[in-house]
Protein backbone atom coordinates (compact mmCIF):
# COMPACT_ATOMS: atom_id res chain seq x y z
CA UNK A 1 0.00 0.00 0.00
CA UNK A 2 1.43 3.61 -0.68
CA UNK A 3 0.90 6.64 1.02
CA UNK A 4 -1.94 8.84 -0.20
CA UNK A 5 0.18 11.76 0.38
CA UNK A 6 4.11 12.93 0.21
CA UNK A 7 6.19 12.02 3.25
CA UNK A 8 6.59 14.32 5.25
CA UNK A 9 3.39 15.64 5.84
CA UNK A 10 2.94 14.02 9.31
CA UNK A 11 2.05 17.34 10.78
CA UNK A 12 -0.69 17.87 8.86
CA UNK A 13 -4.29 17.17 10.56
CA UNK A 14 -5.30 15.92 7.15
CA UNK A 15 -2.83 13.40 6.72
CA UNK A 16 -3.94 9.81 6.07
CA UNK A 17 -4.40 7.21 9.07
CA UNK A 18 -1.27 5.18 6.83
CA UNK A 19 0.53 7.66 7.38
CA UNK A 20 -0.03 8.41 10.98
CA UNK A 21 0.30 4.93 12.00
CA UNK A 22 3.91 5.02 9.97
CA UNK A 23 4.43 8.42 11.97
CA UNK A 24 3.87 6.66 15.11
CA UNK A 25 5.31 3.28 14.31
CA UNK A 26 8.98 5.28 13.17
CA UNK A 27 9.06 6.56 16.81
CA UNK A 28 8.16 3.45 18.54
CA UNK A 29 10.93 1.49 16.63
CA UNK A 30 13.59 4.28 17.82
CA UNK A 31 14.10 7.44 19.84
CA UNK A 32 15.71 9.17 16.35
CA UNK A 33 12.26 8.58 14.95
CA UNK A 34 10.07 10.01 17.67
CA UNK A 35 12.06 13.82 17.60
CA UNK A 36 10.61 13.50 14.22
CA UNK A 37 6.76 12.17 15.08
CA UNK A 38 6.25 14.54 18.03
CA UNK A 39 4.54 16.92 16.26
CA UNK A 40 1.63 14.53 15.45
CA UNK A 41 0.70 14.24 19.13
CA UNK A 42 -1.76 16.96 21.04
CA UNK A 43 0.19 18.39 24.09
CA UNK A 44 3.62 19.88 24.23
CA UNK A 45 6.35 18.27 22.48
CA UNK A 46 8.88 17.24 25.37
CA UNK A 47 5.28 15.61 27.09
CA UNK A 48 5.05 13.36 23.72
CA UNK A 49 8.13 12.96 24.31
CA UNK A 50 8.40 10.82 26.95
CA UNK A 51 4.71 9.15 26.89
CA UNK A 52 6.60 7.89 23.14
CA UNK A 53 9.33 6.54 25.75
CA UNK A 54 6.58 4.68 27.57
CA UNK A 55 5.16 2.93 24.31
CA UNK A 56 8.50 2.48 23.00
CA UNK A 57 9.32 0.51 26.64
CA UNK A 58 6.18 -1.43 26.20
CA UNK A 59 7.24 -2.44 22.46
CA UNK A 60 10.18 -3.84 22.96
CA UNK A 61 9.23 -5.25 26.92
CA UNK A 62 7.00 -7.35 25.13
CA UNK A 63 8.79 -8.95 22.41
CA UNK A 64 11.88 -9.45 24.88
CA UNK A 65 9.96 -10.97 27.28
CA UNK A 66 8.53 -13.48 24.92
CA UNK A 67 11.78 -13.69 23.34
CA UNK A 68 13.01 -14.50 27.27
CA UNK A 69 10.34 -17.44 27.40
CA UNK A 70 11.38 -18.95 24.20
CA UNK A 71 15.29 -19.48 24.85
CA UNK A 72 15.57 -19.48 28.57
CA UNK A 73 18.47 -21.86 28.37
CA UNK A 74 20.45 -19.33 25.57
CA UNK A 75 19.41 -16.17 28.58
CA UNK A 76 20.93 -18.84 30.84
CA UNK A 77 24.28 -19.25 29.12
CA UNK A 78 24.96 -15.51 27.93
CA UNK A 79 23.54 -14.34 31.41
CA UNK A 80 20.28 -11.90 31.48
CA UNK A 81 22.08 -8.53 30.72
CA UNK A 82 23.79 -9.72 27.78
CA UNK A 83 20.72 -11.31 26.75
CA UNK A 84 18.16 -8.35 26.96
CA UNK A 85 21.38 -6.86 24.64
CA UNK A 86 21.04 -9.38 21.96
CA UNK A 87 17.04 -9.37 22.57
CA UNK A 88 17.48 -5.41 21.36
CA UNK A 89 19.47 -5.98 18.12
CA UNK A 90 17.55 -9.07 16.69
CA UNK A 91 14.22 -6.77 17.39
CA UNK A 92 16.07 -4.26 15.68
CA UNK A 93 17.03 -6.24 12.54
CA UNK A 94 13.75 -9.03 12.46
CA UNK A 95 10.71 -7.01 13.51
CA UNK A 96 7.85 -8.79 15.15
CA UNK A 97 5.60 -9.45 11.64
CA UNK A 98 2.64 -11.40 14.03
CA UNK A 99 -0.01 -10.41 16.47
CA UNK A 100 0.71 -13.30 18.50
CA UNK A 101 3.65 -13.11 20.39
CA UNK A 102 4.19 -16.84 20.65
CA UNK A 103 4.90 -16.90 16.61
CA UNK A 104 8.16 -13.78 17.81
CA UNK A 105 11.62 -15.90 17.87
CA UNK A 106 11.63 -17.41 14.96
CA UNK A 107 14.96 -17.55 13.18
CA UNK A 108 16.59 -16.64 16.17
CA UNK A 109 19.44 -19.33 15.72
CA UNK A 110 20.71 -17.80 12.10
CA UNK A 111 20.64 -14.22 13.64
CA UNK A 112 23.18 -15.38 16.39
CA UNK A 113 24.97 -17.29 13.83
CA UNK A 114 25.74 -13.54 12.01
CA UNK A 115 26.47 -12.14 15.31
CA UNK A 116 29.77 -10.62 16.02
CA UNK A 117 29.66 -10.90 19.70
CA UNK A 118 28.67 -14.34 19.99
CA UNK A 119 31.19 -16.14 17.69
CA UNK A 120 33.16 -17.43 21.01
CA UNK A 121 30.06 -19.15 21.83
CA UNK A 122 29.99 -20.95 18.37
CA UNK A 123 26.91 -23.71 19.98
CA UNK A 124 24.70 -21.38 20.84
CA UNK A 125 23.16 -21.09 17.38
CA UNK A 126 22.30 -24.75 17.89
CA UNK A 127 21.29 -24.45 21.14
CA UNK A 128 18.24 -21.62 19.88
CA UNK A 129 17.81 -24.09 17.20
CA UNK A 130 16.87 -26.76 20.23
CA UNK A 131 15.08 -24.05 21.78
CA UNK A 132 12.91 -22.95 19.28
CA UNK A 133 12.20 -26.94 18.16
CA UNK A 134 10.99 -27.50 22.01
CA UNK A 135 9.38 -23.58 21.86
CA UNK A 136 7.36 -25.52 18.93
CA UNK A 137 6.88 -29.04 20.25
CA UNK A 138 5.30 -27.25 23.38
CA UNK A 139 2.51 -25.93 21.78
CA UNK A 140 2.20 -28.36 19.10
CA UNK A 141 -1.11 -30.48 18.44
CA UNK A 142 -1.48 -33.53 20.85
CA UNK A 143 -1.49 -37.39 19.62
CA UNK A 144 -3.08 -39.90 21.12
CA UNK A 145 -0.99 -42.71 22.15
CA UNK A 146 -0.96 -46.11 20.31
CA UNK A 147 -2.23 -49.21 21.53
CA UNK A 148 0.13 -51.65 20.60
CA UNK A 149 -2.39 -54.29 21.05
CA UNK A 150 -3.23 -53.08 17.39
CA UNK A 151 0.26 -54.32 16.19
CA UNK A 152 -0.81 -57.71 17.73
CA UNK A 153 -3.82 -57.64 15.88
CA UNK A 154 -2.58 -57.61 12.75
CA UNK A 155 -0.13 -60.85 10.78
CA UNK A 156 3.46 -60.23 11.09
CA UNK A 157 3.93 -60.63 7.62
CA UNK A 158 2.31 -57.05 6.86
CA UNK A 159 4.29 -54.78 9.73
CA UNK A 160 6.93 -54.41 7.41
CA UNK A 161 4.74 -52.28 4.97
CA UNK A 162 3.18 -50.36 7.73
CA UNK A 163 3.75 -46.79 7.85
CA UNK A 164 4.62 -45.46 11.28
CA UNK A 165 3.48 -41.84 12.60
CA UNK A 166 5.42 -39.54 14.85
CA UNK A 167 3.84 -37.41 17.26
CA UNK A 168 2.90 -34.13 16.11
CA UNK A 169 5.31 -32.47 18.43
CA UNK A 170 8.16 -34.43 17.64
CA UNK A 171 10.96 -33.19 15.82
CA UNK A 172 14.91 -34.42 14.91
CA UNK A 173 17.90 -31.91 14.53
CA UNK A 174 21.56 -33.10 14.28
CA UNK A 175 24.67 -30.98 15.77
CA UNK A 176 27.81 -30.73 15.77
CA UNK A 177 27.40 -30.04 19.66
CA UNK A 178 26.53 -32.06 22.94
CA UNK A 179 22.80 -30.62 22.69
CA UNK A 180 20.87 -33.62 25.28
CA UNK A 181 23.56 -32.57 27.66
CA UNK A 182 23.66 -28.86 27.66
CA UNK A 183 19.41 -29.29 27.13
CA UNK A 184 19.96 -31.65 30.63
CA UNK A 185 22.32 -29.35 32.65
CA UNK A 186 20.15 -26.56 32.08
CA UNK A 187 16.79 -27.52 33.61
CA UNK A 188 15.14 -26.19 36.69
CA UNK A 189 15.07 -29.62 38.45
CA UNK A 190 18.70 -30.74 37.21
CA UNK A 191 20.66 -31.39 40.73
CA UNK A 192 23.71 -32.65 38.92
CA UNK A 193 26.95 -30.91 38.72
CA UNK A 194 26.66 -28.31 35.91
CA UNK A 195 29.75 -29.36 33.53
CA UNK A 196 29.08 -29.61 29.61
CA UNK A 197 32.34 -31.24 28.22
CA UNK A 198 32.09 -29.25 24.48
CA UNK A 199 34.94 -31.74 23.20
CA UNK A 200 32.54 -34.78 23.77
CA UNK A 201 31.54 -34.78 20.25
CA UNK A 202 28.06 -34.08 18.33
CA UNK A 203 24.77 -35.24 19.42
CA UNK A 204 21.55 -36.10 17.58
CA UNK A 205 18.44 -35.59 19.59
CA UNK A 206 14.45 -35.84 19.31
CA UNK A 207 12.72 -32.95 20.61
CA UNK A 208 8.70 -34.59 22.21
CA UNK A 209 6.45 -33.63 23.92
CA UNK A 210 5.50 -36.72 25.88
CA UNK A 211 3.20 -35.04 28.18
CA UNK A 212 2.97 -31.47 28.76
CA UNK A 213 6.52 -30.38 28.92
CA UNK A 214 8.86 -30.60 26.15
CA UNK A 215 11.96 -32.86 26.37
CA UNK A 216 15.20 -33.48 24.85
CA UNK A 217 16.23 -37.00 23.85
CA UNK A 218 19.94 -37.90 22.73
CA UNK A 219 19.87 -40.55 20.11
CA UNK A 220 21.98 -43.12 19.04
CA UNK A 221 22.92 -43.03 15.17
CA UNK A 222 20.52 -46.46 14.35
CA UNK A 223 17.42 -44.24 16.42
CA UNK A 224 18.53 -41.58 14.76
CA UNK A 225 18.26 -43.31 11.61
CA UNK A 226 14.94 -44.75 12.22
CA UNK A 227 13.12 -41.69 13.57
CA UNK A 228 14.48 -39.27 10.66
CA UNK A 229 13.09 -42.36 7.97
CA UNK A 230 10.08 -42.46 9.66
CA UNK A 231 9.30 -38.59 9.62
CA UNK A 232 10.38 -38.75 6.20
CA UNK A 233 7.50 -40.99 5.75
CA UNK A 234 9.22 -44.76 5.33
CA UNK A 235 7.63 -47.92 5.84
CA UNK A 236 9.04 -49.64 8.78
CA UNK A 237 10.18 -52.11 6.57
CA UNK A 238 12.59 -49.53 5.14
CA UNK A 239 13.25 -47.51 8.19
CA UNK A 240 14.45 -50.71 10.48
CA UNK A 241 16.76 -51.42 7.33
CA UNK A 242 17.85 -47.68 7.54
CA UNK A 243 18.73 -48.40 11.28
CA UNK A 244 20.15 -51.77 10.41
CA UNK A 245 22.64 -49.84 8.52
CA UNK A 246 24.22 -47.43 10.91
CA UNK A 247 24.35 -50.19 13.89
CA UNK A 248 24.32 -54.02 12.58
CA UNK A 249 23.53 -54.76 16.58
CA UNK A 250 19.86 -52.66 16.27
CA UNK A 251 17.46 -54.84 17.86
CA UNK A 252 14.27 -53.74 15.46
CA UNK A 253 11.15 -55.21 18.00
CA UNK A 254 13.09 -53.24 20.74
CA UNK A 255 13.14 -50.07 19.15
CA UNK A 256 9.63 -50.46 18.15
CA UNK A 257 8.27 -50.63 21.32
CA UNK A 258 10.42 -48.34 23.01
CA UNK A 259 9.21 -45.51 21.00
CA UNK A 260 5.89 -46.36 20.84
CA UNK A 261 6.20 -46.31 24.64
CA UNK A 262 7.80 -43.08 25.01
CA UNK A 263 4.51 -41.55 23.00
CA UNK A 264 6.85 -40.73 19.74
CA UNK A 265 5.70 -43.48 17.39
CA UNK A 266 1.52 -43.00 17.26
CA UNK A 267 -0.14 -44.88 15.09
CA UNK A 268 0.81 -47.78 12.19
CA UNK A 269 -1.10 -46.75 9.49
CA UNK A 270 -1.64 -49.55 6.54
CA UNK A 271 -1.56 -48.71 3.15
CA UNK A 272 1.06 -47.34 0.37
CA UNK A 273 3.58 -45.09 2.40
CA UNK A 274 3.30 -41.59 0.79
CA UNK B 1 -25.17 -3.56 8.31
CA UNK B 2 -23.52 -6.71 9.23
CA UNK B 3 -24.77 -10.05 7.39
CA UNK B 4 -24.90 -11.54 11.19
CA UNK B 5 -27.91 -11.45 12.89
CA UNK B 6 -26.69 -9.56 16.31
CA UNK B 7 -29.22 -8.89 19.59
CA UNK B 8 -29.39 -6.11 21.59
CA UNK B 9 -28.24 -7.95 24.84
CA UNK B 10 -25.94 -10.59 25.71
CA UNK B 11 -25.75 -13.50 28.50
CA UNK B 12 -27.04 -11.88 31.58
CA UNK B 13 -26.49 -12.79 34.70
CA UNK B 14 -23.28 -14.08 34.63
CA UNK B 15 -21.75 -11.72 37.55
CA UNK B 16 -18.50 -11.08 38.42
CA UNK B 17 -15.05 -13.03 36.44
CA UNK B 18 -11.56 -12.39 36.53
CA UNK B 19 -9.20 -12.68 33.96
CA UNK B 20 -7.45 -16.49 34.10
CA UNK B 21 -3.66 -16.84 34.00
CA UNK B 22 -1.80 -19.43 34.75
CA UNK B 23 0.00 -19.02 37.85
CA UNK B 24 -3.69 -19.78 38.75
CA UNK B 25 -4.46 -22.99 36.58
CA UNK B 26 -3.74 -25.27 39.60
CA UNK B 27 -6.33 -23.40 41.94
CA UNK B 28 -8.87 -23.84 38.93
CA UNK B 29 -7.98 -27.50 38.01
CA UNK B 30 -8.26 -28.32 41.85
CA UNK B 31 -11.69 -26.74 43.17
CA UNK B 32 -14.77 -25.16 41.73
CA UNK B 33 -13.45 -21.40 42.55
CA UNK B 34 -16.73 -18.74 43.53
CA UNK B 35 -16.78 -16.85 39.92
CA UNK B 36 -19.24 -17.48 36.87
CA UNK B 37 -16.47 -17.05 33.92
CA UNK B 38 -13.25 -16.48 33.26
CA UNK B 39 -11.43 -14.57 30.20
CA UNK B 40 -8.46 -15.72 28.36
CA UNK B 41 -6.04 -13.61 25.90
CA UNK B 42 -7.09 -15.51 22.83
CA UNK B 43 -3.57 -15.71 21.25
CA UNK B 44 -1.83 -17.76 24.09
CA UNK B 45 -4.62 -19.98 23.04
CA UNK B 46 -3.84 -20.30 19.38
CA UNK B 47 -1.07 -22.91 19.24
CA UNK B 48 -2.76 -26.50 18.26
CA UNK B 49 -2.07 -28.13 21.74
CA UNK B 50 0.00 -28.68 24.66
CA UNK B 51 -0.73 -27.71 28.31
CA UNK B 52 -2.80 -24.40 27.99
CA UNK B 53 -5.46 -25.62 25.53
CA UNK B 54 -5.58 -28.64 27.99
CA UNK B 55 -6.23 -26.21 31.09
CA UNK B 56 -8.79 -24.46 29.04
CA UNK B 57 -11.05 -27.30 27.70
CA UNK B 58 -11.07 -28.61 31.64
CA UNK B 59 -11.97 -24.98 33.34
CA UNK B 60 -14.44 -24.43 30.04
CA UNK B 61 -16.50 -27.55 31.51
CA UNK B 62 -17.43 -25.42 34.50
CA UNK B 63 -16.91 -22.35 33.70
CA UNK B 64 -18.01 -19.47 30.97
CA UNK B 65 -15.37 -18.70 28.90
CA UNK B 66 -15.46 -14.99 27.12
CA UNK B 67 -12.13 -14.96 24.56
CA UNK B 68 -10.13 -11.53 24.54
CA UNK B 69 -7.86 -10.90 21.57
CA UNK B 70 -4.39 -8.62 22.48
CA UNK B 71 -3.01 -8.93 19.01
CA UNK B 72 -5.54 -8.53 16.11
CA UNK B 73 -4.94 -4.76 15.71
CA UNK B 74 -8.33 -4.34 14.22
CA UNK B 75 -7.32 -0.23 12.98
CA UNK B 76 -4.21 -1.03 11.33
CA UNK B 77 -3.68 0.68 8.34
CA UNK B 78 -1.59 -1.75 6.83
CA UNK B 79 -0.40 -5.16 8.01
CA UNK B 80 -3.60 -6.26 8.92
CA UNK B 81 -3.60 -10.38 8.65
CA UNK B 82 -7.19 -12.07 8.67
CA UNK B 83 -4.71 -15.80 9.40
CA UNK B 84 -4.98 -13.93 12.70
CA UNK B 85 -9.25 -13.84 12.63
CA UNK B 86 -9.02 -16.84 11.47
CA UNK B 87 -7.21 -18.26 14.40
CA UNK B 88 -9.47 -16.62 16.62
CA UNK B 89 -12.54 -18.48 14.65
CA UNK B 90 -10.54 -21.87 14.97
CA UNK B 91 -10.32 -21.03 18.75
CA UNK B 92 -13.54 -19.86 19.70
CA UNK B 93 -15.38 -23.00 17.43
CA UNK B 94 -13.89 -24.94 19.89
CA UNK B 95 -14.14 -23.12 23.00
CA UNK B 96 -17.68 -22.07 22.26
CA UNK B 97 -17.04 -18.53 23.82
CA UNK B 98 -19.50 -16.58 25.82
CA UNK B 99 -18.26 -13.32 24.60
CA UNK B 100 -15.82 -12.67 21.79
CA UNK B 101 -13.73 -9.19 22.40
CA UNK B 102 -11.31 -7.66 20.64
CA UNK B 103 -9.53 -3.74 21.55
CA UNK B 104 -10.40 -0.60 19.55
CA UNK B 105 -6.57 -0.10 18.56
CA UNK B 106 -4.31 -0.46 15.69
CA UNK B 107 -0.72 -2.80 15.65
CA UNK B 108 1.45 -3.06 13.02
CA UNK B 109 2.75 -0.71 10.45
CA UNK B 110 6.35 -0.10 7.88
CA UNK B 111 6.44 -4.09 7.82
CA UNK B 112 6.25 -4.63 11.74
CA UNK B 113 4.23 -5.48 14.70
CA UNK B 114 4.17 -3.85 17.70
CA UNK B 115 2.43 -6.25 19.59
CA UNK B 116 1.00 -3.18 21.56
CA UNK B 117 -2.72 -2.19 21.77
CA UNK B 118 -1.67 1.73 20.01
CA UNK B 119 -4.54 4.25 19.63
CA UNK B 120 -6.43 5.12 16.86
CA UNK B 121 -6.59 8.74 14.69
CA UNK B 122 -10.42 8.98 15.65
CA UNK B 123 -11.96 10.29 12.61
CA UNK B 124 -14.01 9.57 9.37
CA UNK B 125 -11.11 7.59 7.91
CA UNK B 126 -10.51 5.19 10.94
CA UNK B 127 -13.98 4.60 11.48
CA UNK B 128 -14.42 3.74 7.72
CA UNK B 129 -12.17 1.21 7.99
CA UNK B 130 -12.63 -0.12 11.71
CA UNK B 131 -16.68 -0.44 10.64
CA UNK B 132 -15.52 -2.57 7.72
CA UNK B 133 -12.83 -5.13 9.84
CA UNK B 134 -15.91 -5.42 12.63
CA UNK B 135 -18.34 -6.45 9.91
CA UNK B 136 -16.36 -8.74 8.15
CA UNK B 137 -14.95 -10.29 11.95
CA UNK B 138 -18.43 -10.71 12.61
CA UNK B 139 -19.01 -12.22 9.43
CA UNK B 140 -16.46 -14.63 9.97
CA UNK B 141 -16.86 -15.92 13.55
CA UNK B 142 -21.02 -15.83 12.93
CA UNK B 143 -21.36 -13.72 16.12
CA UNK B 144 -21.33 -10.34 17.25
CA UNK B 145 -17.70 -8.95 18.35
CA UNK B 146 -17.16 -6.54 21.85
CA UNK B 147 -14.99 -4.16 20.83
CA UNK B 148 -13.09 -2.44 24.12
CA UNK B 149 -11.89 1.18 24.75
CA UNK B 150 -8.14 1.01 25.18
CA UNK B 151 -5.72 3.39 27.47
CA UNK B 152 -4.27 6.03 25.46
CA UNK B 153 -1.01 7.89 26.23
CA UNK B 154 -0.77 9.89 23.42
CA UNK B 155 -3.89 11.65 21.34
CA UNK B 156 -3.32 12.68 17.21
CA UNK B 157 -3.48 16.52 16.69
CA UNK B 158 -6.21 17.34 14.53
CA UNK B 159 -8.64 14.10 15.60
CA UNK B 160 -12.22 14.73 14.82
CA UNK B 161 -14.11 12.91 17.26
CA UNK B 162 -13.61 11.43 20.79
CA UNK B 163 -13.12 7.72 21.44
CA UNK B 164 -16.33 7.32 22.79
CA UNK B 165 -17.98 8.85 20.12
CA UNK B 166 -16.23 6.64 17.73
CA UNK B 167 -17.03 3.78 19.75
CA UNK B 168 -20.90 4.89 19.70
CA UNK B 169 -20.96 5.48 15.83
CA UNK B 170 -19.28 2.10 15.25
CA UNK B 171 -21.79 0.55 17.18
CA UNK B 172 -24.75 1.56 15.54
CA UNK B 173 -22.96 1.00 12.26
CA UNK B 174 -21.67 -2.27 12.61
CA UNK B 175 -24.26 -3.85 15.47
CA UNK B 176 -21.44 -4.51 17.42
CA UNK B 177 -20.65 -4.93 21.66
CA UNK B 178 -18.88 -2.85 24.02
CA UNK B 179 -16.60 -3.76 26.29
CA UNK B 180 -16.45 -0.67 28.92
CA UNK B 181 -13.23 -0.73 30.19
CA UNK B 182 -13.62 1.73 33.14
CA UNK B 183 -10.10 2.52 34.33
CA UNK B 184 -9.03 3.12 30.92
CA UNK B 185 -11.70 5.82 30.66
CA UNK B 186 -10.41 6.87 34.28
CA UNK B 187 -6.62 6.32 33.45
CA UNK B 188 -7.18 8.64 30.18
CA UNK B 189 -8.74 11.39 31.89
CA UNK B 190 -5.88 11.44 34.08
CA UNK B 191 -3.72 11.46 31.40
CA UNK B 192 -5.56 13.56 28.98
CA UNK B 193 -8.09 15.89 31.09
CA UNK B 194 -11.01 14.36 29.57
CA UNK B 195 -14.40 13.94 31.27
CA UNK B 196 -15.10 10.22 31.82
CA UNK B 197 -18.29 10.52 33.10
CA UNK B 198 -19.23 12.22 30.05
CA UNK B 199 -17.66 9.56 27.96
CA UNK B 200 -20.06 6.77 29.87
CA UNK B 201 -23.42 8.97 28.64
CA UNK B 202 -21.96 9.24 25.16
CA UNK B 203 -22.03 5.67 24.92
CA UNK B 204 -26.06 4.45 23.90
CA UNK B 205 -27.26 2.20 26.80
CA UNK B 206 -27.97 -1.39 25.56
CA UNK B 207 -24.58 -1.45 23.72
CA UNK B 208 -22.10 -2.40 27.17
CA UNK B 209 -21.91 -6.50 27.21
CA UNK B 210 -18.98 -6.59 29.66
CA UNK B 211 -17.03 -4.30 31.66
CA UNK B 212 -13.41 -4.78 33.11
CA UNK B 213 -11.72 -3.50 36.13
CA UNK B 214 -8.20 -3.16 36.68
CA UNK B 215 -5.09 -1.66 38.67
CA UNK B 216 -3.06 1.10 37.23
CA UNK B 217 0.02 3.03 37.77
CA UNK B 218 0.55 6.49 38.64
CA UNK B 219 4.37 7.93 37.83
CA UNK B 220 5.97 11.03 37.06
CA UNK B 221 4.58 11.03 32.73
CA UNK B 222 1.56 9.41 32.89
CA UNK B 223 -0.60 7.56 34.28
CA UNK B 224 0.04 3.46 33.38
CA UNK B 225 -2.27 1.18 32.60
CA UNK B 226 -0.24 -1.71 34.28
CA UNK B 227 -3.11 -4.03 35.15
CA UNK B 228 -0.85 -4.84 38.56
CA UNK B 229 -2.72 -3.48 41.39
CA UNK B 230 -6.49 -3.47 43.09
CA UNK B 231 -9.22 -1.45 41.81
CA UNK B 232 -8.43 2.35 42.46
CA UNK B 233 -11.20 4.05 44.57
CA UNK B 234 -12.12 6.66 41.88
CA UNK B 235 -12.26 3.85 39.44
CA UNK B 236 -14.70 1.80 41.65
CA UNK B 237 -16.67 5.29 41.72
CA UNK B 238 -16.86 5.66 37.77
CA UNK B 239 -17.58 2.10 37.74
CA UNK B 240 -20.74 2.55 39.98
CA UNK B 241 -21.82 5.51 37.46
CA UNK B 242 -21.60 2.61 34.89
CA UNK B 243 -23.36 0.17 36.51
CA UNK B 244 -26.45 3.12 36.71
CA UNK B 245 -26.06 3.58 33.27
CA UNK B 246 -25.59 0.17 31.51
CA UNK B 247 -27.53 -1.84 34.42
CA UNK B 248 -25.01 -5.00 36.15
CA UNK B 249 -23.23 -6.11 33.12
CA UNK B 250 -20.65 -9.10 33.64
CA UNK B 251 -17.83 -7.19 34.87
CA UNK B 252 -13.96 -8.95 34.90
CA UNK B 253 -10.95 -8.24 37.19
CA UNK B 254 -7.98 -8.08 34.86
CA UNK B 255 -4.79 -8.49 36.53
CA UNK B 256 -1.30 -9.23 34.48
CA UNK B 257 1.52 -7.67 36.06
CA UNK B 258 3.12 -9.20 39.56
CA UNK B 259 -0.34 -11.23 39.87
CA UNK B 260 -0.94 -12.32 43.47
CA UNK B 261 -2.71 -15.07 44.23
CA UNK B 262 -5.94 -16.23 43.42
CA UNK B 263 -7.53 -14.46 47.01
CA UNK B 264 -6.82 -11.30 45.82
CA UNK B 265 -8.83 -11.24 42.63
CA UNK B 266 -11.35 -13.06 44.11
CA UNK B 267 -11.75 -10.28 46.69
CA UNK B 268 -11.75 -7.60 44.02
CA UNK B 269 -14.99 -9.74 41.81
CA UNK B 270 -16.52 -10.30 45.16
CA UNK B 271 -16.57 -6.57 45.49
CA UNK B 272 -18.05 -5.66 42.14
CA UNK B 273 -20.66 -8.32 42.51
CA UNK B 274 -21.58 -6.41 45.33
CA UNK B 275 -22.10 -2.95 43.25
CA UNK B 276 -23.96 -5.42 40.65
CA UNK B 277 -25.96 -6.08 43.95
CA UNK B 278 -26.33 -2.78 44.99
CA UNK B 279 -27.62 -1.87 41.56
CA UNK B 280 -30.15 -4.69 41.11
CA UNK B 281 -31.51 -3.49 44.71
CA UNK B 282 -32.23 -0.36 43.17
CA UNK B 283 -33.83 -1.25 39.82
CA UNK B 284 -36.04 -3.68 42.06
Amino acid sequence: MRPRAPAGAWGNALASLLELQRGFGSALADAAGAARSAALFRGPPERALARLAVYRGNVFGNCSKALAGAYPIVRKIVGEEFFEDLSRAYWRSRPSVSGDLNEYGRGFDAFLAGCAQVQDLPYLPDVAHMEWLAHRAYYAADSARFDPSRLAALPPERHPGLRPVLARACALFESHWPLARIWEVHQDDYTGEINVDLGAGGERILVHRPAWRAVVIGLGAADHALLCAIRDGLALGPALEAALAADPAYGPSAALARWVGAGAIVALAAGEPR
Amino acid sequence: MSAVAVSGSGPQGLGPGIGLRAPHYRAFLEARQPVGWVEVHSENYFGQGGYHRHVLERVRADYAVSLHGVGLGIGSAEGYRERHLRRLRSLARWIEPVFVSEHLCWGAASGRHFNDLLPLAYGREALALVSARVERAQELLGRRLLIENVTAYLEFAGQEMAEAEFIAELAHRTGCGVLLDVNNLYVNQLNHGGDALAALRTLPAGCVEEIHLAGHLVTEDCVIDHHGARVAEPVWRLYKAALERFGPVPTLIEWDTDIPELAVLLDEAARAGRCMGERLGLAA
